[in-house]
């Protein structure tokens, strides 16, 4: 029951934010698409905007491999 | 780093002018700007004759540029400065432009009928083809009209309706033959005797069919007659074209040079003009005011004196008189870090006096690429790419930068692959036997993201280290900020080491103490935002925890590939599909590293030094093609 619980933990832990994740480049992608159509010279600054929200997935990933760990630990 | 520049002075008689641009133009340092405003100094205006010779100029820089797109082809810069334009040569350039212009336009425009007239025949063709026996048989007679029909593809019902009506107005006094062609449109061809002819016609319109005409140009009534002279232009026509190409490619061979030539000088002289208006001028005496390198300025001034001799000053701004204003910035770096210029030039240029980072990008961003990709197989992969890439571009140009930068990013890859003992993920431990030399990422994922959060809190503080001596001398109270802000990262440190007892925990009250001290002050030196800053600081660190997550999501990935050997039955399909994936894994562990390494750059090195704001170095001298490609 115990490594149901850990797992599903760790499911949410890095679930949630991967789709926050999503939904926040859904919105940033066609935005920076638009802005390179006028200016291509912001193309730095899109892939920046781009990677911003990733920061949330990778976040999400380490604290699910912690919940793993520790729950394994 | 951020080369030292001078603000330069050159005085002079005024009929000295034209000699000392040109000895400007061939050094090709000076980045010229309008003099200070003086009482005594006037804006240089061209006069009509010189204003004459710029709208010839750029007619035929108009005449080189439909030449070069009509010729499939670009100009390149002539290795050697071309020498100054005289009036003559650019009269004579004029007119070989325009005529070379006229000639490659008519050639084009024959080209098109060319061209259109194979497409038309191609069009018969197809008629023809279907329609053969009866066309060649003559079916037409005086007494009979054929019209030559085709209806778009999936029209069926059109015919349908044709039938019916005719079928109304003729009776069976008709014939409608239909045959399907290679293009999915449907060929029809009509048969009604002359009488009923207007009436038939009258019917086609209201059907919206288009009749395919018995070409006029071939000379004949009827398509059976047409056929002979058809058949020969479809033999002629292309020769014709072949021709045409043949006597575009001489024209290219023979005058490239001197259209090279023309369009270099051009280009050169238009640079003159524009410099002229940033000339001041007095009654007597000219001034130039320009940025230049400052070790660069000595032999300005050797070579002006040399060329024209002592009338000519040339003299150093002082300090004090160019404080406050924007200076072009110019990024000069040792060899080895010059392809990581590219980096820092995706961002606006740092401002003069600022800190140029391509230093530490050079060493960081392919040690974090590495980190992350850390394979040596991928690292040799990319590593013969970026050779190739290297072999087939241009020196100084981006395609080679890119090269460069890959090639660092590959040797990093192998080393760390090397450290992580990882060949194609696993494979190396089950084949060759391959140890790790530091960890397995695989296993040791915790001393993974330590190593990864160490590495920010290193990046993140030295970021902070050049924000104190970037801002020293502009803004030292931000500066003290500053250094109070890394002093207080250093003490959380040390507090959160000591809280774990990884240093003695003896370390903990006074560092806690040192902290609550150092607070307010830092409240007083940057303000109520500083703990909101001081907070995201810390965040930056953390945020190099992705080098750990993208590594050991890169490792997984290709010990999941290397299990489909195994997982799919067929071993060759099993090794096909672990190729596939390996590729794949290969390609997002190339793309993810670089962006995420730029981003750690870009977003939590570079925001806490770096001053954007410089101005290019744009200086006077002649025409590359790169200023305009």
């Amino acid at each position: 029951m115990e490594v149901f619980w850990i797992s599903l933990s760790a499911a949410i832990a890095i679930a949630i934010p991967a789709l926050a994740t999503g939904w926040a480049q859904s919105r940033i992608g066609p935005a920076a698409a638009a802005s390179l159509a006028e200016r291509p010279e912001l193309s730095t600054t899109a892939i920046i905007l781009l990677a911003i929200p990733e920061t949330m997935a990778i976040l999400g990933f380490v604290v699910a491999v912690l919940i793993v760990l520790q729950g394994a630990g | 780093m951020i080369i030292a520049m001078s603000r330069v002075r050159v005085l002079g008689p005024w009929d000295q002018l034209d000699r000392v641009l040109q000895e400007i133009q061939d050094i090709g340092l000076m980045h010229l700007v309008q003099p200070k405003s003086n009482d005594q100094l006037r804006e240089v205006a061209l006069t009509k004759r010189q204003m004459r010779e710029r709208d010839w100029i750029m007619r035929l820089l108009e005449d080189l540029e439909v030449v070069a797109s009509q010729l499939g082809s670009t100009f390149t810069t002539p290795r050697t400065p071309v020498a100054r334009t005289t009036r003559s040569a650019l009269a004579e350039w004029v007119r070989l432009a325009g005529r070379l212009r006229r000639r490659l336009e008519i050639l084009a425009a024959g080209q098109r009928e060319l061209e259109e007239e194979r497409a038309l025949i191609a069009r018969y063709r197809e008629f023809i083809t279907a329609f053969e026996s009866l066309i060649e048989a003559g079916q037409a007679t005086e007494l009979t009209r054929t019209y030559h029909v085709i209806l778009r593809a999936g029209d069926d019902t059109t015919v349908t309706t044709l039938r019916r009506r005719m079928q109304e107005l003729v009776g069976g006094d008709f014939e409608l033959m239909t045959r399907r062609l290679p293009s999915g449109e449907t060929a029809v061809l009509l048969l009604v005797s002359a009488s009923a002819a207007p009436r038939v016609e009258g019917v086609l319109g209201k059907a919206g069919v288009r009749e395919l005409p018995v070409p006029e140009s071939y000379g004949a009534q009827t398509l059976a007659g047409a056929l002979p002279e058809m058949r020969r232009r479809h033999e002629e026509i292309p020769q014709e074209i072949r021709a045409i190409e043949d006597e575009r490619r001489s024209v290219l061979s023979s005058s490239r040079a001197t259209l090279e030539q023309a369009w270099a000088a051009a280009h050169d002289r238009l640079l003159e003009f524009e410099a002229l208006t940033q000339v001041g001028a007095t009654s007597h005496a000219f001034v130039l005011e320009g940025w230049m390198p400052r070790n660069t300025v000595p032999q300005l001034r050797n070579r002006l004196t040399q060329a024209i001799g002592d009338d000519i000053v040339v003299e150093e701004a002082q300090l004090e008189e160019w404080e406050g204003d924007v200076v072009p910035v110019v990024l000069s770096n040792p060899r080895l870090f010059r392809p990581f210029e590219t980096i820092t030039k995706m961002m606006p240029l740092p401002r003069y006096g600022s800190i140029d980072p391509t230093p530490f990008v050079a060493v960081f961003f392919p040690m974090f690429f590495g980190l992350m990709l850390g394979d040596m197989a991928y690292g040799l992969v990319l590593g013969a790419a970026a050779l190739l890439i290297r072999a087939r571009s241009r020196a100084e140009t981006l395609l080679r930068s890119v090269s460069e930068i890959a090639g660092a990013c590959a040797a990093f890859t192998v080393i760390f692959g090397a450290l992580y003992g990882e060949l194609l993920g696993d494979l190396g431990r089950l084949w060759f036997g391959l140890h790790p030399l530091a960890f397995d990422r695989e296993e040791a994922i915790l001393p993974f993201l330590a190593l990864a959060v160490a590495l920010g809190v290193v990046h993140v503080f030295l970021g902070l280290v050049l924000g104190v001596i970037s801002s020293f001398r502009h803004d030292p109270r931000h500066s003290m900020g500053q250094g109070l802000t890394a002093i207080m990262i250093a003490l959380v440190l040390v507090a959160l080491l000591a809280a774990v007892e990884v240093l003695p925990s003896a370390f903990f009250t006074p560092t806690v103490i040192a902290l609550l001290v150092a607070f307010p002050i830092l409240v007083v030196l940057e303000g109520l935002i500083a703990p909101v800053e001081l907070l995201s600081t810390i965040g930056n660190m953390l945020s190099y925890a992705r080098i750990m997550a993208l590594g050991t999501a890169s490792v997984m990935m290709a010990v999941v590939a290397n299990q489909m050997v195994g997982a799919l039955g067929s071993a060759v399909v099993g090794v096909l599909f672990a190729l596939l994936f390996h590729l794949v894994n290969f390609v997002i562990g190339v793309f993810s590293p670089t962006v995420h390494a730029l981003r750690l750059h870009y977003v939590e090195f570079f925001g806490k030094f770096y001053s954007p704001g410089g101005t290019q170095y744009r200086p006077f001298g002649h025409w590359r093609a790169r200023h305009v490609t």
